[in-house]
């Protein structure tokens, strides 16, 4: 009958579907079979936790043939990291320094939160999160990367079409819309280049020698799906006009965190965090009820971001429903990960990488929460509009996909070049300047953002109250802001550290990544 | 890696890859997941209703787009090429230069009158709705008659109160007769000779050009030109000191409320950056000239109802106040029907929902900073935020301030009522 009605059914068949996956679980429909379960362990293993290392299997001829794409794109985000921390801190500054660096339009507070997001999004987050997938798909897949030399390309291409997005930003030339501000024309190069990723992973999947996939590569699998189609819809030119813009606008910008760097971020979790303290995940069936929850319910998240706005209530209630729903999945991979970590506590004080990773696993499950809550109307009507979105943003792509990201950093760079870091004290100053630093980023914004929502409700206060009073939070914030940047930048240190031979063994110096 | 890591390197294996137990859902997972889904069915549900408001509203706007007058006639598309210049697209005149057709006795005579004048033109002087014009109107004889038939029904129609149509057309049968008795003849001598031959017009004979208050040049210029930074009061308030959404209605106001605005906003007394701006750059005497000029002019209220307040409780809080909370009558001090009560209580009948709500606001907040004995500070803050908006909506269903002008002691209605 109506685009609602549809919509509407939308929501009914993903409940039929999960409450399916959920009898199909409890009865057992869904299950490994023995012949599945051999195929990952040797003989007479499986079940048995793997304490001894007796799960024996030669991961080096895998590894060594990953390194140099994950070397590579690692290299690149890095760089994108510190400049877009730069810019982040920049724009952060300028909110209560109004005055500064007001006289060259690129350094403008509207271009340097653009290019601050359009940096850490595409330049440092996906980067990062390709090359955690390139060196963990094909440990989980028992194969060596495929057509190893596809991903050197598709970096290159990636980065100077990010390096060319943020020119363009700069110069002010846009799209115009959040998210989307890369103008399109450069937009077709990124997709160019996530063709060159996408190949040799979906081959390297094809050649597994494993029948069974494990968690991480669903994630990952899915991601290389989603992201695309997601990217390419919305960027195609002259299809959205008005109110619609808005709402694909919407649509992508939100499934950018939870279609694309939350699989990216969960799967690596979820592959580390066992991989580093040696035991397995809680249980399969919550696993797939975290993945097929995530996958049924997170297209239609985005729309809340236009509550009040001048499209059809329904769809909004549908996105606000959607929204709430998360709880299912973000229970449920809390549940695998939290547990699994919380049974080894130990791990936590003697691995620094690990301490970056539950750090990100707990944040998404607080960010996940804080989400669904946000989008209830009730409390968006306080909330939208502050700075408190602000710090929920970060909550989201900071402290828990970017943590994670660092972990995964730490804890492969070892491995890809065979040496250990030269400063292990920078990876503890680094873990803690970036936790203190989003303790008080993270308070700071939430506190003043409720502050000022309610300000901005009251009509009997003028709206500069509601400007004025931000104030301090938003100096707070800076300095919250400026102890993560000083940290990236003790973690590029030791990356250069380590990513450089050491003087005993090499005499002429090689450029970092 | 760290020294320590080296240790738990030793207690876990490298070779270790990640795998799964085979642990059931917790049941309680499964409890909140039921939960979730019958409250998102439930709220799919209950915000159903919202689709049915929206098809409503959709088949109200088809409904109301059918309505003659919005329909693109051939009438209006002539009114358009032909009138809507001078008489401007709304029918709204130009300020003590072309008379309006909205609110005209003229139009509201029938289609004739209206024919009579586009066959001959009018060069005399001609009083429309109170006000009095130098009339300069050029013949439009060179349209044919039907297009003269279509232009006068439409502007009879339109701006004559006969929204509906109930006004017989005029045919062109009808236009030939008179343009066969107005062959020859000069222009209409003005709304005189114009009143001999129509009924139902308004006296033409003692026609006083000062119905409209004088203004003297320079306080003229300050309205309509503005100096310097003193930018012209009609670029915000209105040509007729109507005003628009959250800048009040001007006319009508007691000309010593208007003038102890202006000083308190020059001296810093009354918030408002923009006024502060533009009152500073006015002398005494301006002031008193500007307030002399709005205190007397008389327009219809072009202010509606627009924050969605209850219109019964406003109406009961202007007539009866609130007695529980302390909150008097507003009609007890401003006059009846919020005409406003000279020299200190100014009128608030017509006048624009979202400045009344925005001061009563600004008032309990304590930002607008000139209630005298602290009257509407306490009031405005004994005030829920549903109340004040009831209150702006209701006042501004109100008619307009009947205000001083030299045409009511002759003895011509008032306020076109």
């Amino acid at each position: 009958m109506t685009i609602g009605l549809l919509l509407a059914l939308s929501f009914v068949v993903s409940l039929l579907a999960l409450a399916f996956l959920i009898w199909a679980i409890a009865t057992r429909q869904i299950t490994l079979d023995g012949g599945a379960a051999a195929t990952m362990f040797q003989p007479g293993e499986e079940g048995h936790p793997d304490l001894d290392g007796t799960h024996l299997y030669d991961t080096t001829g895998i590894d060594r043939i990953s390194a140099r794409p994950v070397a590579v794109l690692l290299g690149g985000a890095i760089v994108w990291l510190i400049v877009g921390s730069l810019f982040g801190l920049g724009a952060s500054l300028k909110l209560h320094w109004p005055d500064w660096l007001t006289h060259y339009a690129p350094l403008t507070f509207g271009r340097m939160r653009t290019l601050h997001l359009n940096l850490v999004a595409y330049g440092w987050l996906s980067q990062a999160g390709v090359a955690a997938m390139m060196w963990i798909l094909p440990r989980i897949f028992h194969t060596p990367l495929r057509s190893p030399r596809l991903p050197l390309i598709g970096a290159a291409l990636w980065n100077v079409a990010v390096a060319a997005g943020a020119a363009a930003i700069a110069s002010g030339w846009t799209d115009g819309e959040e998210w989307l501000e890369i103008p399109w024309q450069i937009d077709g190069l990124l997709a160019l280049a996530g063709v060159f990723f996408v190949v040799p992973l979906v081959k390297t999947a094809r050649a597994r020698t494993v029948h069974h996939i494990y968690v991480t590569g669903w994630y990952f699998l899915a991601a290389m799906v989603w992201f695309p189609v997601l990217f390419v819809v919305a960027n195609l030119p002259g299809i959205h006009y008005g109110t619609e813009e808005a709402t694909t606008n919407w649509w992508f910008a939100h499934n950018v965190l939870g279609l694309w760097l939350t699989p990216l971020g969960v799967g690596t979790a979820y592959y580390l965090i066992p991989k580093i303290i040696g035991k397995p995940i809680f249980s399969y069936s919550v696993s797939l009820l975290g993945f097929w929850g995530l996958a049924l319910f997170y297209s239609q998240v985005g729309i809340h971001h236009l509550i009040g706005g001048p499209i059809p209530t329904w769809l909004v209630t549908l996105s606000v429903v959607h929204s709430v729903m998360m709880f299912i999945p973000v229970i449920a991979v809390a549940i695998n990960q939290h547990v699994t970590v919380a049974r080894n506590l130990w791990a936590l004080r003697e691995s620094l990488p690990l301490r970056f990773i539950v750090f990100g696993a707990v944040s998404y499950t607080l960010a996940s929460f804080q989400g669904s809550v946000e989008a209830l109307r009730s409390v968006n009507t306080i909330t939208h509009f502050t700075q408190y979105t602000v710090g929920h943003a970060h909550l989201g792509a900071y402290a828990f996909v970017t943590l994670v990201m660092f972990g995964a950093a730490y804890h492969i760079l070892p491995r890809l070049t065979g040496r250990d870091f030269a400063h292990p004290g920078l990876i503890r100053a680094h873990f803690w300047l970036v936790a203190a630093g989003f303790a008080i980023y993270f308070v700071s914004l939430s506190v003043g953002g409720i502050l000022q929502g309610l300000a901005m409700l009251d009509a009997t206060r003028p709206f500069s109250d509601s400007v004025i009073l931000t104030k301090p939070y938003l100096e707070a914030r800076s300095v919250g802001g400026a102890l993560m940047t000083l940290g990236h930048l003790l973690f590029a240190i030791n990356v250069i550290g380590i990513a450089l031979p050491r003087r005993a063994d090499a005499v002429t110096p090689v450029a970092a990544e | 890696m760290t020294v320590k890591d080296k240790g738990l390197r030793q207690r876990t294996a490298e070779h270790f890859e990640p795998w799964e137990m085979h642990r059931r859902v917790p049941l309680p997972v499964i409890w909140v997941a039921v939960a979730l889904g019958i409250w998102g069915t439930g709220t799919l549900f209950h915000g159903a209703g919202s689709e049915t408001v929206a098809r409503a509203e959709k088949v109200q706007a088809a409904a109301e787009a059918v309505r003659p007058t919005d329909a693109p006639s051939p009438g209006a598309a002539l009114f358009a090429a032909n009138c809507a210049t001078c008489h401007q697209a709304n029918g709204a005149g130009v300020r003590l230069a072309v008379p309006p057709l909205a609110g005209s006795e003229f139009p509201a005579s029938g289609p004739e009158t209206v024919a009579r004048i586009l066959l001959r033109g009018i060069d005399g002087p001609i009083r429309v709705a109170g006000s009095d014009y130098d009339g300069h109107m050029p013949r439009f004889a060179f349209l044919d008659d039907e297009r003269i038939a279509m232009l006068a029904t439409h502007v009879a129609e339109r701006f004559g109160g006969r929204p509906d149509g109930t006004a017989a057309p005029l045919a062109a049968a009808d236009v030939a007769v008179l343009r066969k008795a107005a062959d020859g003849r000069q222009s209409w001598a003005g709304g005189a000779e114009l009143a001999g031959a129509v009924a139902g017009l308004p006296d033409q004979r003692a026609a006083v050009p000062a119905s409209s208050p004088s203004v003297d040049a320079a306080v003229s210029g300050l309205i309509f030109q503005g100096r310097g930074q003193v930018w012209a009061c009609a670029s915000c308030h209105g040509d007729l000191g109507q005003g628009t959404g959250s800048t009040p209605r001007l006319a009508g106001l007691p000309a010593s409320y208007i003038a102890r605005q202006l000083a308190d906003f020059r001296g810093g007394h009354r918030a408002g950056e923009n006024m502060r701006v533009v009152a500073s750059g006015l002398s005494d005497g301006e002031i008193a000239g500007l307030s002399t000029y709005y205190a007397g002019l008389r327009v219809p209220s072009n202010a509606a109802p627009a924050l969605g307040g209850d219109l019964a409780r406003g109406e009961e809080i202007a007539l009866r106040g609130d007695w529980r909370k302390d909150i008097p009558a507003c009609f007890s001090c401003h006059g009846p029907s919020g005409f406003g009560v000279a020299p200190d209580f100014p009128a608030l009948a017509a006048q624009h929902p979202a400045y009344v709500a925005g001061q009563l606001a600004a008032w309990a907040g304590g930002t607008r900073g000139t209630a005298r004995l602290g009257l509407m500070d306490r009031i405005s803050a004994a005030l829920p935020d549903a109340d004040r908006r009831a209150i702006a909506d209701y006042l501004a269903s109100l008619a307009a301030v009947p205000a001083v002008a030299t045409v009511t002691a002759q003895g011509v209605p008032t306020n076109g009522q």
